[in-house]
């Protein structure tokens, strides 16, 4: 369905997508993870049509998505900014955004109601939208991106800053979609919201896909490994100086801070090895924690930071 | 177009959801209006008008001429004229100075025309920096033009034999037969006044030059000519306020949403600008009316004033249009906007009226807005076509239009 070739694209001298493909399914949930910068919002703002100047191809059903505007009315986009009219209602709201679409009056009034039964506000569609809390506002702000009903759908951090109840509502809203056979960009900083709710997770950082695939074949590519993550107090660059002579294919250092580190280990009995080499380097270690590998762990050996950096 | 009608109707529907900021400045020019009437319209005793300074030329010195002379020398006509026979020369000079309301011109020739039932021009020359006194003495003219009018023809039969004695010596006139004639006219005059045209006297009206204002208005003529000025100036605000919302969406996000749908950029700069327009004209009606029905203001042939309405708030719109391409942000918006047109409304005479102002004030003010609104509501006041006022605001509304469409497209095209 969407073909995306080579795209690149550039502020000055940064680089935000650096030669970026993608291709997306009918009825496929990407979940597109990555560090602040690696360049999301910018594909996002791309493939919605409001971001110019850049190089690539991007085809949508075989035809430029940016040659033919009637293929607007065949995405939906969920902003990160909450776009809608504060002083007005959440059905005048859904009326009027879902008007600037190629949708007849009838049609769309009927559809408006029913939108607002899926995101839970029907009981509240005359109240002015000024008197919304931030989850009610955010679950309209995805209306108002379903309301045409898009067969792509692109939502840009959909879930920020709302409560466990309303990202819960969302999310559910999103796998809903793409159940129905919308296929759906959703880029995000929550691991867990990527993990119940994509069937396909793409990394990215630096403008590129550093891994995609399903959740289980993301971690296939730490290997069936213990992690380890040490918390203590040592510099960042002592901590790897006395790993070096011990690191190879059973022990990997995944990621390094001042005071806290994480490792991938073949099995535990590496661990006392590892205790030895920082106690011999006068090392302190105050916590240890040993996980089974998941998404963190992945984004953090191809990235090598967290996602809150 | 049905996405611009959406926008445009959208936007109404906000703003009447929100109306406070408009219906604050639709107030404010009304209570100020209303203000200034109270304040500096003159107070007589039991509000009467102070005696009005005529003067009166009489070219003519005929029967006539004298019985319209000695109209002014009633005991009610001194109350409400105070009377200066004078020549043309001295009159027109005096006229210059501002030293009268009006000058009454009665030609050479005025009696024996009108005994010989020819049309006659009586000259009214009004000071034009008085706004109201003037049109007293043009309406008192009138109605001595249409008594003398109705009394010639009522009387014509009488007014030849009159006019034949006019040519006699005075020791050949036959005294006897004149109360015979006397006696037939006082009967007619009861029903004269019903067969009164056409009119043998006409009025001219005639507008010095003159320097030397001297204000004398009552409050309900201070409100015509205080509120147009008002209106204009909040206009300004009013329509600044609403097309505040390019620049508000785009910060808001509102604006990259719309241009993922498939909305076109022109669309979005036609429905801004012609929701300034619309809206804008509402609200200058709505003060208008409110001015008509609270302060009683006459404001001239409506058709006229619609049409003057129209054009000012197009410009108004074209000109914010404009504006809100120009400027980076609402902060911004909200910093030079203000200032801009308040030194519209003062050069432009809605603070004060243009014949206080200095000459370089004057001239300034020839761009404002203000200003060409203010002297084509004066004209239609008056009953005339506010031709130059139209052009100017059309013209200069189009040039501006032309300006900010491709510099709106610029911002809008995210």
């Amino acid at each position: 369905m969407l073909e995306i070739k080579n795209l690149t694209k550039s502020y000055g001298d940064v680089l935000a997508l650096d030669r970026f493909s993608l291709g997306l399914k009918k009825g496929e949930v990407l979940g597109l993870l990555g560090p602040n910068g690696a360049g999301k919002t910018t594909l996002i703002s791309i493939l919605a049509g409001t971001l110019r100047d850049f190089t690539g191809t991007v085809s949508f059903d075989g035809r430029n998505l940016f040659a033919d505007r009637s293929l607007k009315n065949r995405i939906g986009i969920v902003p990160q900014d909450m776009a809608f009219y504060d002083e007005l209602n959440a059905m005048d709201n859904l009326l009027f955004w879902g008007g600037l679409y190629d949708v007849p009056r009838a049609d769309l009034k009927r559809r408006a109601a029913e939108i607002l039964e899926l995101v839970e506000l029907a009981g509240r569609a005359k109240e002015p939208v000024k008197n919304f809390s931030g989850g009610m506002k955010r679950r309209l702000n995805t209306a108002i991106g379903l309301l045409h009903k898009p067969d792509l759908l692109l939502l840009d951090e959909p879930t920020v800053g709302i409560d466990v109840q309303a990202k819960v509502s969302i999310l559910e809203i999103i796998r809903g979609v793409g159940a129905a056979g919308t296929a759906v960009i959703f880029t995000t900083h929550q691991l867990a919201e990527v993990e119940t709710t994509c069937s396909r997770i793409a990394i990215m950082d630096h403008g590129r896909i550093l891994a995609q695939g399903t959740l289980d074949e993301l971690v296939r590519i730490v290997g069936e490994r213990d992690i380890v993550e040490i918390t203590g107090e040592f510099p960042a660059a002592s901590f790897s100086e006395a790993l070096r002579a011990i690191a190879g294919e059973r022990i990997e250092l995944l990621s390094v801070a001042d005071n806290l580190a994480s490792l991938a280990v073949g099995a535990t009995e590496e661990i006392p090895r590892i205790m030895d080499r920082l106690f011999q380097r006068k090392l302190a270690v105050t916590d240890l924690k040993i996980k089974t590998p998941g998404l963190e762990t992945v984004f953090l050996k191809l990235t090598g930071r967290s996602l809150r950096d | 177009m049905r996405r611009l009608l959406l926008i445009l109707g959208n936007d109404v529907r906000r703003h009447l959801k929100a109306p406070w900021a408009i219906v604050i400045f639709m107030i404010i020019p009304i209570a100020m209006t209303g203000l200034i009437g109270i304040i500096f319209a003159p107070r007589t005793e039991g509000n009467e008008l102070p005696p009005i300074p005529v003067l009166l030329v009489d070219n003519d010195k005929g029967l006539a001429s004298k019985l319209l002379v000695s109209s002014f020398d009633v005991d009610q006509m001194k109350k409400m004229f105070q009377v200066t026979v004078t020549d043309e020369a001295d009159g027109r000079a005096r006229m210059g100075k501002g030293k009268a309301s009006a000058m009454v011109v009665i030609p050479n020739g005025f009696t024996l025309d009108l005994l010989d039932a020819k049309p006659v021009t009586l000259l009214v020359v009004k000071n034009p920096s008085e706004q109201f006194l003037p049109d007293v003495v043009e309406e008192f003219m009138n109605t001595m033009a249409v008594m003398l009018s109705g009394a010639v023809q009522a009387f014509s039969d009488e007014v030849k034999g009159i006019r034949a004695m006019l040519d006699l010596e005075l020791d050949t006139i036959p005294w006897e037969t004149l109360g015979p004639e006397f006696g037939k006219a006082q009967k007619k005059v009861v029903a004269a006044s019903k067969y009164l045209n056409p009119l043998l006297i006409g009025l001219k009206e005639e507008e010095t030059k003159a320097a030397g204002a001297r204000p004398q208005v009552t409050a309900a003529h201070l409100f015509a000519a205080v509120l147009p000025g008002m209106a204009v100036m909040f206009l300004l605000f009013i329509v600044q306020t609403l097309m505040r919302d390019l620049l508000s969406d785009r910060e808001d996000g509102k604006l990259r949403r719309m241009m993922t749908t498939p909305l076109r950029p022109l669309e979005l700069i036609g429905a801004r600008i012609a929701g300034g327009w619309v809206m804008g004209l509402a609200v200058l009606l709505v003060m208008v009316a409110f001015g008509t029905l609270v302060f009683r203001v006459g404001w001239g042939p409506f058709g006229y004033f619609l049409l003057l309405a129209v054009v000012a708030a197009f410009w108004t719109a074209a000109f914010f249009a404009l504006f809100h391409a120009l400027v980076r942000n609402r902060n911004q918006a909200g910093a030079l906007g203000a200032p801009i047109i308040l030194a519209f409304s003062l050069f432009g005479g809605s603070m004060l009226a243009p014949e206080m102002m200095p000459k370089a004030f004057r001239a300034v003010g020839v761009v404002t807005p203000n200003r060409w609104f203010i002297d084509g509501a004066a004209l239609i006041r008056d009953g005339r076509f506010p031709l130059a006022s139209l052009i100017v605001l059309l013209v200069s509304g189009l040039i501006l239009l032309a300006l900010a469409v491709p510099a709106l497209r610029r911002r809008v095209s995210v």
